[in-house]
């Protein structure tokens, strides 16, 4: 297709779970179109970004993405066909009204978005195709909520569908609770279900396709650091992935590919994945049908333009034609992480614990030929910083005092000293490791705030608990460790993470240093 | 209000004037947070492509990928690292770059030179910072620094005290003068700030401003209560020519922190004589703290009387210079490259006309409007009270030819649920509680407005609790009226909508036609429109359609049209003459 005129729907204001990565998409779409000799347009509102620099496109409309406004700019340009696959959710839900009023949509249909994000089109799709999906049904009352709940048992993930960026998002653990929920979320959104679904246990993991309705490309997959339960955006996130197993990513990959092909994705589509441990199978998650924020990461990790390419699908150009077959692209030498950075210093009263709700403001990648260089990377870069040594403060949930036995010895042993509660301390003293006792917060003066607020703590490590009790206690714990500047990692594979960084900086001589893309050469 | 005539004899070719240049090393500004954004990609990406155009080469250093400075054919080189001290030490070690230019990456990219500048790595690698000098930035941003260079210029600051150490916030307190505003030097969007009206909150504020501060060290002044707070955007280059792109004016009065206020472009309620005296100041600053490039000044002004005070000074390409850029049509960012370079004002070129030049100041015959994005709508449980420390996350903004359309467009480039005059909770509000929210800024404020307009609140009222200029109020008001008309005339713009027979619309409905026309003109949506009626929104577009009340279209081209512009840009109003 050239010589036509084609339409880019931006992504609008800055936001958490949406950010900078669709002004990246926005812009790669709309010069491909250009590249193709075609005409585009672009309309977006947001004066911050490279999308509404006036010499991006042929024509820029500084205008609201309300339906309104965005069909006066396509009546007056009357465009050949609109892109709505890069302006993230803003852009996408605008597809089926664009439609309806007579305007092309370029890539996937809005019928085949529709069959993405509606929860349960969708579920029947992956039934038709025997695709394994966590346990779980969408309802529209709290007695359906708890009744599908007792039928899958508990914990359960529950959310409502079509949110952006996990809004209301929770893990729950027991009936009460739920009802508190569904009496809070149905407030929240009232037309639309509300999806209750099993809780995994288990690792993460994401892919991207590109897909012209006969070939699909995978250019990555990207496995998450912290296991399911903490939004995607929040999580750190290497590639390629380090401890899948091939059957897994197999399993991934055919599955990716058969779920396109059924959606009939024209263009980008992401799908999220959580691996059962117990069975070592992927399972789905969600789809969503449009460039997703791992999209320019894996472009740079792997050479592949992938919004580049993408459009030219859209325009008509197929994947064999542009010099791509079907499958995983075969990952390059080069190691990336990808790390989730917070404003919470901005921010009073919030709650720094991460969960299925996304926080993050921004994200950053960390990249080297090994791994835990690469950790090292991102961990400096996004601000948590690799205290070298000195102290580290752990409190920790019940359920984790296990876990965390290993992790805080390598702490102890690399230097460390560790402080605790009374609880804490007479267990890891049990394990045989040294700790000294910290007064809880309501037990005077020089308590745990008080350690931290005077900056005598290096490292918190805190995890959540699902007593409510002491999770008033972690929130204010958390949040001093805030105010005082000190790092606080609330998920025990963070803090592995942590240490797989800080071992590597003890006994590697050096970090591989070379221009993004002569990783790849 | 040009400074510099054009002139086209003195333009030279397009060589940098500084040939002992060859490559340049550009800091990027690091993950998106609160307080820092999309605008240094924005930035970045007009400096690789301005030094790349005079045929330097570009080293490039981010640790966020998700940019588009970032991608391959924006440098000949990108390093995708952390931006510390040592990685950035062992990039410059394998590149050796002639030059560093830092000023376009934000308080990251900025704090980073100046480290790598005390940690003597750029004197050994023979790194030479461009643009603004090392010793400019330091007058700026110290507090102290810069307070006493404003003195020796003549131009005044605040009372107010440097403190570094708790023991030194006796002398503050003792003053008398309530409230005191604390702010953290060194700090991204004035983190750890606020407002203190007694003894106690000071010694609290002061106490986390201090642990957050890059250097310990924080300032406490005088609040200026109710003072109009006014920016305007300047650009100098070595030849000492100096220009102001545009002025801005904050909605909200001083206390709020710009990135976290509505913002005009340009100032809509100066006098002719305020507008200037607050120009001349700014350019009096920028030659007297020699920057080469671009420069923020924020300024506050008493609405009483001609009395001013500088606030504080940017010494680098900033949100508010992304935003007056893409309010003007200026490129400040591209031009601050090659500033930074060496060329001069009178020798680049205007990009969006082609025939101008970098010294013509920006024509605006339009208003624009920015609103912040807060993100409340994830963070329920939050301080929702909007102060000296910014909580938004980004920014919409939007162009109309009157104050009242650019507003209303705003509102629902926010997508945060609101598309009108209405938010989901101040109507339920006492009218003890709206008074509170008219008093206490949130990010709500807006809507506690309106509604005491709908109340019946005089503006008299709503400005006294508020500070507000009453020219801001008085175009609220204005909507609110056109909205209670719209709700009294309902049932008259049904039949409107439902009057498939007339031929003559207007004749049948004058009343009802007339109304519509008006409260399009004041940038009322469909949406709006259909929920005050009940007529749905694609019906009232095919009636807006049948009655020709469509928008036409005006263009962005720094110039008021007074050139044809190469490379123009949009936006609607409901205006006569559409520009194509």
């Amino acid at each position: 297709m050239s010589n036509k005129k084609v339409a880019v729907i931006g992504s609008g204001p800055i936001r958490i779970g949406q950010g900078i990565e669709f002004d990246y998409c926005s812009v790669h779409c709309v010069r491909a179109i250009r590249a193709m000799g075609n005409e585009a347009i672009i309309i977006n509102n947001n004066p911050e970004t490279v999308s509404t620099d006036f010499d991006i496109s042929d024509r820029l409309y500084f205008e609201p993405l309300a339906l309104e406004d965005v069909l006066n700019v396509l009546d007056r340009e009357k465009p050949d066909g609109v892109v709505v696959q890069f302006g993230g959710q803003t852009a996408i839900n605008l597809a089926r009204s664009l439609h309806d009023a007579g305007w092309p949509i370029l890539g996937s249909s809005p019928d085949s978005i529709d069959l993405a994000e509606d929860r349960d089109r969708f579920e029947r799709v992956l039934a038709e195709l025997d695709i394994p999906k966590p346990a779980g049904r969408a309802v529209t009352s709290a007695q359906a909520a708890v009744v599908v709940a007792d039928e899958i048992g508990y914990p359960v993930l529950v959310r409502p569908s079509y949110v952006l960026g996990g809004r209301a998002m929770e893990i729950i653990y027991d009936r009460v609770e739920l009802e508190n929920y569904m009496a809070y979320v149905v407030d929240a959104s009232p037309d639309a279900p509300i999806l209750v679904d099993k809780y995994i246990l288990g690792k993460e993991a994401e892919v991207d396709v590109i897909s012209d309705g006969v070939d699909c490309l995978l250019p990555g997959i990207m496995e998450h650091i912290e296991r399911a339960g903490i939004h995607s955006g929040d999580s750190m996130a290497v590639y390629p992935p380090q401890t899948l197993s091939t059957k897994v990513i197999d399993q991934i990959v055919d599955t990716a590919i058969r779920i396109a092909r059924r959606l009939e994705v024209r263009g980008l589509m992401n799908i999220q994945f959580v691996i059962d441990r117990a069975t070592d199978t992927a399972m789905v998650l969600e789809v969503n049908p449009r460039g997703s924020r791992t999209v320019p990461y894996l472009s740079k990790i792997t050479g592949i333009p992938m919004v580049q390419v993408a459009t030219r699908v859209m325009m008509g150009t197929t994947l064999k034609e542009q010099g791509y077959s079907t499958g995983l692209h075969p990952s390059a030498g080069i190691i990336a992480v990808k790390a989730p950075v917070f404003s919470f210093q901005k921010l009073a009263l919030v709650d720094i614990g991460l969960g299925p709700e996304m926080k993050s403001t921004g994200e950053i990648m960390g990249v080297d030929v090994e791994y835990p260089l690469a950790l090292y990377k991102a961990l400096v870069a996004s601000g948590i910083g690799v205290p070298k040594g000195g102290s580290l403060l752990i409190t920790i949930a019940d359920a984790d005092k296990v876990e965390c036995v290993p992790i805080v010895r390598e702490f102890a042993s690399l230097g460390f000293r560790i402080y605790a509660t009374a609880g804490t301390a007479a267990f890891l003293h049990g394990q045989g490791i040294a700790a000294q006792t910290v007064k809880k917060l309501h037990e005077g003066d020089g308590n745990i705030v008080d350690l931290i607020k005077n900056q005598q703590v290096d490292l918190l490590i805190n995890t959540l608990s699902s007593d409510k009790r002491i999770e008033r206690e972690g929130a204010r714990i958390r949040r001093a460790s805030v105010e005082a500047g000190v790092p606080c990692l609330t998920s025990l594979d963070t803090a592995r993470a942590l240490l797989v960084a800080l071992i590597s900086r003890k006994t590697t001589s050096e970090f591989a240093l070379h221009g993004v893309s002569e990783y790849r050469s | 209000m040009r400074d510099v005539a054009s002139n086209e004899h003195s333009r030279k070719s397009y060589m940098p004037r500084d040939t002992s240049l060859k490559s340049v090393l550009v800091l990027g500004s690091g993950p998106i947070i609160i307080g820092q954004a999309a605008e240094f990609d924005y930035a970045g990406s007009q400096a690789c492509q301005a030094l790349r155009e005079e045929g330097l080469q570009v080293i490039l250093v981010n640790s966020n990928p998700a940019t588009i400075m970032t991608d391959a054919d924006m440098a000949d080189r990108t390093y995708i690292e952390p931006l510390n001290v040592e990685f950035a030490a062992r990039v410059i070690e394998k590149e050796r770059p002639d030059g560093l230019l830092a000023t376009l990456g934000g308080q990251t990219g900025l704090n980073l030179a100046t480290q790598l500048a005390e940690a003597g790595i750029l004197e050994k690698y023979g790194v030479r910072l461009l643009g603004t000098p090392l010793e400019a930035i330091r007058k700026a941003e110290d507090r102290e620094e810069f307070r006493n260079l404003m003195k020796q210029i003549g131009e005044p600051v605040p009372e107010s005290w440097i403190v570094t150490d708790e023991s030194q916030l006796s002398d503050p307190a003792n003053a008398g003068i309530w409230p005191l505003i604390v702010r953290p030097a060194y700090t991204l969007g004035g983190t750890g700030g606020g407002i203190a009206y007694n003894r106690d909150e000071l010694y609290e504020i002061a106490h986390r401003g201090l642990a957050l501060s890059m250097r310990r060290q924080v300032m406490i002044e005088r609040y200026l209560k109710g003072w109009k707070e006014i920016e305007y955007e300047v650009m100098r280059d070595a030849n000492d020519t100096a220009i102001t792109v545009c002025n801005m004016e904050n909605f909200d009065p001083m206390g709020v922190h710009t990135g976290d206020s509505i913002v005009t472009a340009p100032s809509q309620t100066l006098t002719d004589r305020e507008y200037q005296m607050l120009r001349s100041a700014s350019l009096k600053i920028i030659r007297s703290l020699g920057i080469e490039g671009g420069c923020n000044v924020q300024l506050s002004l008493d609405p009483k009387s001609f009395r001013y005070y500088i606030i504080e000074v940017n010494p680098r390409v900033s949100r508010s210079s992304a935003l007056a850029s893409k309010a003007t049509g200026y490129p400040i960012a591209r031009v601050a490259a090659k500033i930074a370079i060496g060329m001069r004002l009178d020798e680049i070129e205007n990009a969006v006309t082609r025939k101008t030049l970098a010294c013509f100041e920006p024509a605006l015959d339009y208003c624009v409007v920015k609103i912040p994005r807060w993100p409340f709508d994830k963070f329920v449980g939050a301080d929702r009270r909007i102060t000296t420390q910014m909580k938004a996350t980004g920014e919409v903004m939007a162009i109309d030819r009157t104050f009242e359309g650019a507003l209303m467009k705003a509102i629902r480039s926010l997508e945060n649920g609101i598309i009108g005059l209405s938010n989901k909770t101040a109507h339920l509000l006492s009218d003890i509680e709206i008074e509170e929210a008219l008093r206490v800024p949130a990010d709500e404020r807006l809507w506690a407005i309106t509604e005491a307009f709908r109340r019946g609140m005089a503006v008299e009222e709503v400005h006294a609790l508020s500070d507000i200029d009453p020219w801001f109020l008085n175009k609220l008001r204005h909507l609110v009226d056109i909205e209670m008309r719209l709700r009294s005339n309902g049932t008259a713009l049904v039949r409107l909508a439902s009057d498939e027979k007339s031929e003559d619309l207007a004749a049948s409905h004058p009343l009802a036609v007339k109304l519509l026309r008006e409260a399009k003109l004041a940038g009322f949506p469909d949406v709006t429109l259909g929920s005050i009626s009940g007529v749905p929104e694609l019906k009232l577009r095919s009636l807006r359609n049948r009655l020709g009340i469509v928008p036409v279209y005006k263009q962005v081209d720094t110039c008021s049209a007074e050139f044809e512009a190469a490379t123009p840009y949009f936006y609607s109003c409901y205006d006569l003459e559409d520009e194509r």
